[in-house]
């Protein structure tokens, strides 16, 4: 029996096609496997929280989704091709475009790689930066935005590309509140939109807000509706040392010290 | 002389569009190797008369397939894998020159260029390289200026990224060649990089990079070429140390402002 089916889906009538599927998933990167034993299906138009600590294979699992890391063992499925948001900034600063001319970039995504951009394209690229709340500052320097607006530059750039399927890695870390308060509105609409969400974090607390949870610490912990996945047991199983339990009585709380490295 | 200068117009159409993305990509290098590179073809073709182009054009495509090879396979990361082939084929061309073939004062002319003994082949190469140049940055620019922007997430977008970056540097690697008769092989980069990477300086877009990188190649290699006739030294060297004055100079403005 896989994971994904000893966890349990989401009660409910006939289950939607699994827009995103991993089944038996082991990922690394040459050396020892990062990510060993993922399997979980997240059905189309759900919200998937990737919890787990730094180090934990949070980023590992979206980049074999994404199709860039080939898994040693296990497949992944996908609907559709899926937009990604790195964590890393592996953009350039310095680099003369705007934060127009990046959104437009998503539409290279679309299939008209060769040829130039088109009006259409440049409109998708305008409403994009309008959802997130950049449309005014569409003719600045891409370098010169805040970091928090540079990411919501590239989740614009996400949206162009019309993807069913959307992953994002650590989207509210580091980010300024008013920033992080818009991507989560975003991914509400996204959800009516009937889009598929990944979204990594390392914070418990914003997990409980989604729709399904997967606790990743090297290998999946738990995977469920945040009541189920989110129980004591999983969260010290993700968390070991990091994890501080709050005894209160109603649904446990947690908090994780985050050890940095330096 | 007319010849010279039509040379060199169309050799600044070339060199401003593709040394664009040379400086976006980061290919300055590549392309500096990819020019010299192709001195042991010459080298062979001017002692037994085969077409120097030919020779230099097929030298410089192996070459750029030789490092898009190293860097795909994962074995060397790119610089040092351009290096190495860099070193590989000099060394051969200087053994050849002097050992083999004793080529004498035309090492000269093939390193440095000239703009007096220009044909009408040579021209002709040159249109070519700046009509391909043009015809390929219209529809492929955007694809280049993601991929040098963001290499990882272009990648997953499902365009061809490796056929769309093999088109850049086969461009790079023919203009590269057409443009040997006028500046010589080792000076390739004051045309196609020097100019692009001064406008770089003081573009906001894409395309007025490209439109600043043009009129400067045009216009260095122009005044280039009457300094050279003035003083009597080779066009190359005049349009490299002018190209690089000029970068000097807009540097420490815009760095003081």
């Amino acid at each position: 029996m896989s994971p994904a089916r000893a966890a349990g889906m989401p009660a409910g009538g006939h289950a939607p096609r699994a827009a995103v599927l991993a089944d038996g998933l082991t990922v690394g990167y040459g050396g020892e496997p990062v990510l060993r034993e993922v399997g979980f299906e997240a059905p189309a138009g759900s919200r998937v929280c990737v919890l787990g600590p730094n180090g934990g294979g949070k980023t590992t699992l979206l980049r074999a989704l994404t199709g860039e890391l080939r898994p040693l063992a296990g497949e992944v499925a996908l609907q559709g091709r899926p937009a990604y948001v790195a964590q890393t900034e592996r953009t350039r600063l310095d680099f003369p475009v705007s934060a127009q001319d990046v959104a437009v970039m998503g539409t290279l995504a679309r299939g008209r790689w060769g040829l130039p951009a088109r009006r259409v394209d440049r409109e998708a690229a305008a409403a994009a930066l309008e959802r997130v709340g950049l449309r005014e500052l569409g003719g600045t320097r891409f370098g010169e935005l805040s970091g928090g607006q540079r990411r919501r530059v590239l989740v614009a750039r996400a949206l162009v590309q019309d993807a069913p399927v959307l992953l994002l890695d650590e989207p509210l870390a580091g980010v300024d509140p008013a920033s992080a308060e818009l991507i989560t509105a975003l991914f509400d609409e996204l959800r009516a939109e009937g889009r598929t969400l990944l979204v990594s974090t390392h914070d418990v607390a914003s997990a409980r807000s989604f729709d399904l949870v997967l606790c990743l610490n090297r290998r999946q912990i738990a995977f469920g509706p945040p009541e189920r996945a989110l129980d004591r047991e999983s969260l010290e199983a993700t968390y070991g040392s990091e994890l501080i339990v709050i005894d209160e009585p109603g649904p446990v709380r947690a908090i994780t010290v985050q050890h940095h490295e330096h | 002389m007319r010849t010279a200068v039509a040379e060199l117009a169309l050799l600044a159409v070339a060199a401003g569009v593709l040394g664009s993305w040379i400086v976006l990509r980061r290919l300055a290098f590549f392309t500096h190797a990819a020019g010299a590179a192709t001195f042991p073809g010459l080298v062979v073709a001017d002692a037994s008369g085969i077409s120097p182009t030919l020779a230099g054009l097929a030298v410089a495509l192996g070459y750029a397939g030789g490092v898009e090879r190293a860097q795909r396979s994962g074995h060397a990361p790119g610089e040092t894998a351009t290096a190495l082939l860099l070193v590989a084929m000099l060394a051969t061309g200087v053994v050849l020159a002097s050992d083999v073939f004793e080529s004498g004062a035309g090492v000269d002319r093939l390193l440095f260029g000239t703009l007096l003994g220009l044909g009408g082949g040579d021209l002709a190469l040159s249109a070519a390289a700046a009509l391909l140049a043009a015809a390929a940055a219209l529809p492929l620019g955007r694809a280049w200026t993601a991929l040098a922007f963001d290499p990882a997430a272009a990648q997953m977008w499902g365009m061809p990224a490796r056929r769309v970056e093999r088109i850049l540097l086969a461009l790079v690697a023919a203009a590269a060649v057409a443009a040997i008769p006028a500046v010589g092989a080792l000076l390739v980069t004051a045309l196609f990089v020097v100019p692009a990477a001064t406008a770089r300086l003081l573009s906001g877009s894409v395309s007025g990079l490209v439109a600043g990188a043009t009129a400067l190649a045009a216009a260095e290699s122009l005044i280039g070429l009457y300094v050279s006739l003035w003083l009597d030294v080779p066009p190359g060297p005049a349009v490299s140390a002018l190209g690089a004055a000029v970068f000097a100079a807009v540097l420490a403005v815009r760095g003081r402002g």
